[in-house]
């Protein structure tokens, strides 16, 4: 019913032209994400400059990232529905080896996709350490079948319904207006997407998580242009691996 | 944000007394303010005003209070789910349903919850959509799976699951049995079987007998009368197109998909879900409702005591 609308600043999607004749971006694998955002940041038209150095900026002063979880901490229980409506628990998901849990917005962001294809790639090499990975999601509803479907992804996408996980984990913000205002007319309606009349976004967020529930390596970044590379997560993994057994 | 400052807002607008809310989290009145301030300062404004003995909650305040109740709801249902299972608890789930609602689409998420919340009993009701509703208000029902309803309160969650269309359920001896669609006119000239309490009836009127009404013939408020009713060939029954039906019927789509209405999950804001709830509202909000759409006759299969049901 709903489609996953291509916005302005979505430039990245489009390289694939037959998104079912073959996976998306297969080119795309071999780049770092840093050298993908530099391609996307080239894509900014000025409201896009402007809403990013506004949420960035506002997200440093007031200092959001400071809540998130770190190293160290306990991470929470969680019970969320994958996005074919399938329950999976925080214990099973942890229980033969490390986690790997990545906070993101959302299908319609841009840097998002491409971190997702990016543990797409890096999923086998994640599971060759004993490694499991799944990524949340602040949307409901069809959407994260969509994003699954329209990326070729066979990750765990899970649905924080209702936005309790990241509040655990402490990467959950309210959208400020300004950006609200600029989403708006980009087409994103949060309110549809997450089921939720506020919007509520979480910072992007990679955790490595023990098998016993332990906190090995937190990745939180308010500017939502950076993740964490997928070399440095499996770095993590090894390092988790190395000094749990 | 943090899960603490939510829980001292969400004590202070409870009690809409600082003192009591520091006392109700067992922490000292500064800290509450404090935790309160921050939450203001990331949420971009007042939520409470504070004047002489008056505390209030703002328009920002009382926007989002029903969704940081929500989130600190489902937050914490985790941690009730595991002492239930210790304690070995039955955990009760009414759902409401209303009658054009069939039971067949909440088997699978019960079977899905109930893999995680081992003591779970569930009860069904049925009732007409604004009866659910004053039942969720009661507490005496925890869900309810409805489709259009006028004057939604405002305390109700209202979250849409999917949109179906109407088709016309009859006998294969039908008049019109062997029609590939129905129009509106071999409607208009036959009887239609009424479904008492009917949500989506005014719906129908309008979009079939805006002028004059149709020839209604016997009546049920239960899908399964009127099944067995057109079954036998009194009519024909205008149902939603998820319902199982008898073998003994054919459904026809009706000329131009003219009405089509939402399926939608109640629940009641700011009351604490229990861990059963909270599992059923996450898996409803997310499965692949299509699945119950399309594949007409393939749901027979989930009702055995149907299937022996007479022709």
């Amino acid at each position: 019913m709903t489609t996953t609308r291509t916005p302005a600043t979505n430039h990245f999607q489009p390289i694939d032209p037959q998104p079912d004749a073959s996976p998306p971006m297969p080119n795309q694998t071999d780049k770092t994400l840093a050298r993908i955002r530099t391609e996307l940041l080239t894509t900014f038209s000025a409201a896009d400059w402007e809403s990013y150095n506004h949420l960035v900026g506002w997200l440093r002063d007031t200092d959001v990232a400071s809540h998130a979880l770190k190293v160290g901490d306990d991470a929470p229980d969680f019970l969320l529905p994958d996005a074919d409506g399938r329950l999976q628990s925080f214990e099973q998901l942890r229980c033969n080896g490390p986690l790997v849990l990545s906070f993101f917005r959302g299908g319609w962001c841009p840097f998002c996709t491409a971190e997702l294809c990016a543990l797409q790639a890096a999923k086998d090499e994640f599971e060759s350490v004993g490694a499991s990975l799944a990524v949340v999601t602040p949307e409901t509803r069809d959407f994260p079948r969509q994003l699954k479907r329209g990326l070729g992804l066979d990750l765990k996408v899970l649905s924080d319904v209702d936005y309790g996980v990241a509040m655990s984990y402490g990467v959950l913000f309210r959208v400020p207006d300004e950006t609200r205002a600029h989403y708006s007319r980009l087409g994103f309606d949060f309110g549809a997407r997450h089921g939720s009349p506020v919007w509520m976004l979480p910072i992007p967020a990679t955790y490595v998580i023990d098998a016993g529930g332990r906190i090995r390596s937190a990745f939180v970044e308010p500017d939502f242009t950076i993740r964490e590379e997928p070399a440095q997560i499996l770095a993590s993994l090894r390092q988790a691996a190395s000094t749990c057994s | 944000m943090e899960l603490h400052q939510v829980r001292y807002f969400l004590a202070v607008a409870s009690t809409l007394n600082f003192t009591r809310a520091a006392e109700q989290c067992n922490v000292t009145q500064p800290a509450l303010t404090k935790g309160v301030q921050k939450l203001e300062q990331e949420l971009g404004g007042q939520l409470i005003y504070r004047e002489r003995q008056l505390t209030q909650l703002t328009d920002l305040g009382k926007e989002v209070l029903p969704m940081l109740e929500r989130t600190l709801a489902s937050a914490e249902a985790v941690h009730r789910r595991a002492q239930e299972f210790q304690r070995k608890e039955v955990a009760p789930l009414k759902i409401g349903l209303a009658p054009s609602i069939s039971a067949s689409l909440v088997l699978d998420p019960i079977a899905e919850i109930a893999k995680f919340v081992p003591g779970l009993h569930v009860e069904l009701r049925e009732g007409a959509a604004e009866k659910l509703v004053d039942l969720l208000l009661e507490g005496e029902i925890n869900a309810a799976m409805v489709g259009d309803v006028q004057d939604m309160p405002a305390r109700i969650d209202d979250w849409s699951l999917f949109e179906e269309r109407y088709v016309a359920v009859l006998a294969p001896t039908h008049q019109l049995a062997n029609r590939p669609s129905i129009g509106i006119d071999d409607l208009r000239e036959t009887v239609l079987l009424e479904r008492a309490e009917c949500d989506v009836a005014p719906k129908i009127q309008r979009s079939y007998f805006p002028d004059e009404p149709p020839h209604l013939g016997h009546c049920s408020g239960h899908d399964l009368h009127l099944q067995h009713m057109a079954a036998a060939g009194f009519g024909v029954i205008l149902a939603p197109e998820h319902m199982p039906r008898l073998p003994a019927l054919k459904t026809i789509p009706l000329e131009g998909d003219p009405v089509s209405r939402e399926v939608r999950l109640l629940a009641v804001q700011g009351r604490r879900y229990s861990p059963a709830l909270d599992a059923f509202v996450k898996v409803a909000r997310l499965r692949d409702w299509s699945v119950e759409v399309p594949g007409r006759g393939m749901l027979h299969a989930t009702l055995p005591e149907l299937a022996s049901a007479p022709a």
